[in-house]
């Protein structure tokens, strides 16, 4: 798939030229992404044209003010061709005096979300579309739009408490469940609604973002381009080297860095170390779930070896802190890689080990099959990533599709299942420790010698361009137009904000005592703890706040 | 079934206690911490040094810090170098970027502590002022750093950089007879 010739992709590229050029007045094509400029009367038009034609996936939306650069407020949406390892990105204006923009949300499901993002964040609005707030609090003051280049950083409006009630009786019949404010296994703020009947769920509601910490503003604010990596990593508590590493290729990428090989070599091996230990943890927590701690303490007890090999290589258990723009900070020598090559033996013999008996577990398998269901053509639609989109027929990797850091030397397979349920995703994410390993192995052998940090770094103002990463939960998008001294805008999409919508449809109809395992199945990472609810004797909600130091490590939400 | 079958079903029945051979091989894997050493690896990355003799106040391992865990604090007399342990992430950028080799990183993690000042720590400057207007310029030991590397610095090392400029259209006026215009 990833084997086009360059001959077969500048065709398909003249092609998408060919047939954007009606609509835009402005194309331009660099590296693997083509920009394209489109007026907002035939922006509807266009994204139909993309999505709809060219069968490309919605990366996601994001919203710049662009209002001291030229004057209006512009919407890119990031438009994926992973068949032919494109990018495409739409952008369009709006009329600066009304900020209305064409909602494209009947048209790819997968924009509502980075939509309403943009309107809570910028005050942008939406036509042809329901609008709610969706990412700031309830009682953030109306008109105070953080993201815009006029707001600073540091307001801290004054927080007021607010209730959110249980919608009791949605459906007919239906009885409320809360399950939330902290997921049941992850220790992670989310709040479900589940509708049931019986023991069956009808319907869900999801609540999230209740820990919005204004990352993408602090980057473009008061840090520089080589401080950001450092933010970036910590947006995830787990994929942090992906978020580090796709920050700084986005960047790279944009000022046309030449990054040391040796350099790039090195972020693949850690990147594979980092998903080794994520697919370990996910499997431990699912067993935790499913009731077998055997298996929980006996995954977790493997990952230890993981954890111990990522500090050796990296300085910290975390992966953090070596990824800079232009390289890496850490090398890693000779005499740590006999050590690297022992951990990945014990871990592939005893990791093997403990599936087989997992697997053989009668209950097991009976909870893991036939549940949690995601048919492949709402996994289209609702453009879901990695593991969960593996798990339902869906054929992207990232790390073949776009090739990118040094997977373009290493051989490997993904994993696909059609089954769309919980065992399949769980075999995609075992049989990719087993790839990993291959992965890491393999680049080890051919390690390039020399720098692990290009010599000179100049990042000139107003460059854009979207990197991607495939992260152990999937497709990681960083979106950055560079600026002086800092990214002008800095836009994250983590993996689970566009596998969270796949739920309602994993959710219904499933056992209540499915469901946590079912939720647990996208291997959601929602946010660092900021606030708590407090469940009054009367059924009535309060939201407390806590300091925000109080915040525990944690993910995917800016 | 003959007794094959039911050998097989048998050891299908019983797969599940493969748990307990592996949980005997593996055998105890949790140390008995804090009564034996953590485990950490030589690569560990902890809570940084700062060796006041070293330092010379230039503020470069400030510029760096990403959280913000360095600040430094400046008034007529003193420079600080504060260093915030509450904040810092053992990133070593600082270390990095020193240019006298002042910091030194440490294995060193188990900070917790009931006692906040525990995690502050401060490098004081002297500062040198400026000759003419009286002004802070820099550290004494910023001043003698530089003075090592080059001599010629005497000439405007304890000048404000508004003197400093003042100095030096006055030279050029005196060599080329230059007056400014009003
Ligand atoms: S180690 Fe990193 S966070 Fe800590 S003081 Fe140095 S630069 Fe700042
Ligand atoms: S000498 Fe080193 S420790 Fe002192 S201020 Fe400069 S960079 Fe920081």
């Amino acid at each position: 798939m990833s084997g086009n010739s360059p001959n077969n992709k500048k065709s398909i590229v003249d092609e998408y030229v060919r047939r954007l050029s009606k609509y835009a007045s402005d194309i331009k094509f660099i590296d693997d992404t083509l920009f394209a400029a489109i007026p907002s009367n035939s922006f509807r038009e266009a994204v139909k044209l993309v999505h709809d034609e060219f069968d490309c996936y919605l990366r996601t939306c994001a919203g710049v003010d662009e209002r001291p650069v030229n004057g209006f407020f512009a919407m890119y949406y990031i438009f994926g061709d992973d068949r032919n390892g494109l990018n495409i990105v739409l952008k369009t204006y709006a009329d600066p005096s009304k900020q209305v923009f064409p909602s494209v949300t009947d048209i790819c499901p997968a924009a509502d979300w980075c939509e309403m993002e943009a309107r809570d964040l910028l005050g942008l609005e939406f036509k042809g579309r329901q609008q709610y707030r969706l990412v700031l609090p309830n009682w953030w003051p109306k008109n105070l739009y953080p993201l815009r280049k006029d707001v600073p950083h540091d307001i801290k409006p004054k927080p007021s408490f607010t209730g959110e009630r249980v919608s009791v009786g949605r459906k007919g019949s239906s009885a409320p469940i809360p399950v939330g404010p902290y997921h049941p296994a992850l220790h992670e703020p989310e709040y479900f609604e589940l509708y049931v009947e019986g023991e069956k769920v009808v319907d869900v509601k999801y609540r999230g973002f209740h820990v919005h910490r204004g990352i993408e503003k602090l980057a473009e604010t008061r840090m520089t381009y080589q401080q950001i990596p450092f933010l970036a990593e910590r947006i995830c508590g787990i994929c942090g080297f992906v978020h580090s590493t796709c920050y700084c290729q986005a960047v790279e990428k944009a000022a046309r860095i030449d990054v040391p090989e040796r350099a790039l070599f090195i972020r693949s091996i850690i990147l594979e170390i980092e998903r080794i230990h994520s697919h370990l943890l996910w499997v431990g927590v699912a067993a935790h779930l499913l009731g077998y701690d055997t298996g929980f303490m006996h995954s977790w007890r493997i990952r230890e070896h993981v954890m111990y090999l990522a500090e050796l290589l990296t300085g910290s258990r975390k992966t953090y802190g070596i990824n800079l723009i232009g390289g890496v900070r850490k090398d890693i020598n000779e005499d740590k890689i006999p050590k690297t090559l022992e951990v990945l033996s014990i871990i592939e013999k005893e990791f093997a080990r403990l599936v087989d008996t997992m697997i053989s577990v009668p209950e097991i398998k009976f909870r893991l099959k036939e549940t949690g269901i995601l048919p492949k053509e709402d996994a289209r639609k609702l453009s879901v990533v990695g593991p969960t989109a593996r798990g339902s027929g869906l054929d992207r990797d990232n790390r073949r599709d776009l090739p990118y850091a040094a997977y373009k030397y290493a051989d490997f397979n993904v994993p696909v299942y059609d089954e769309g349920d919980n065992l399949a995703r769980t075999l995609v994410r075992v049989d990719e420790v087993f790839e990993s390993i291959k992965i890491i192995r393999q680049l080890i052998e051919q390690l390039p010698k020399g720098p692990i940090m290009a010599e000179e770094i100049d990042i000139p103002e107003n460059r854009m361009a979207v990197s991607l990463v495939e992260a152990p939960r999937g497709e990681d998008v960083h979106f950055v137009i560079t600026g002086y001294g800092k990214p002008y805008r800095w836009r994250v999409r983590a993996p689970t904000y566009q596998n969270i919508p796949a739920l309602k449809v994993m959710l219904n109809g499933v056992m209540l005592a499915d469901a946590p395992l079912t939720i647990a199945s996208i291997d959601p990472c929602f946010s660092c703890t900021d606030r708590i609810v407090v469940v009054k004797s009367d059924g009535r909600r309060e939201v407390l706040h806590l300091p925000s130091q109080w915040g525990g490590m944690g993910c995917s939400r800016l | 079934m003959g007794w094959n079958g039911l050998f097989k079903t048998l050891v299908k029945k019983l797969g599940p206690l493969k748990a307990l051979i592996i949980a005997s091989e593996a055998g105890r894997v949790t140390r008995k911490y804090p009564f034996e050493p953590p485990l950490i690896s030589e690569e560990f990355r902890g809570k940084i040094e700062i060796d006041e003799n070293k330092c010379i106040g230039c503020g470069a391992c400030v510029n760096v810090c990403p959280p913000n865990a360095l600040t430094m604090e400046q008034d007529n007399d003193t420079k600080v170098l504060k260093y915030f342990i509450g904040r810092c992430i053992y990133c070593w950028r600082c270390i990095d970027v020193c240019p006298t080799g002042a910091i030194r990183g440490t294995l060193e993690f188990e900070l917790a502590t009931n006692n906040i000042d525990d995690l502050h720590e401060m490098v004081v400057h002297e500062v040198v002022k400026c000759r003419v207007c009286g002004k802070p310029v820099t550290t004494i030991a910023m001043k003698d750093f530089v003075l090592e590397k080059t001599r010629y610095a005497e000439e405007y090392i304890d000048l404000d950089p508004y003197c400093r400029k003042e100095k030096f259209i006055k030279a050029i006026e005196g060599r080329f007879g230059y007056r400014e215009q009003q």
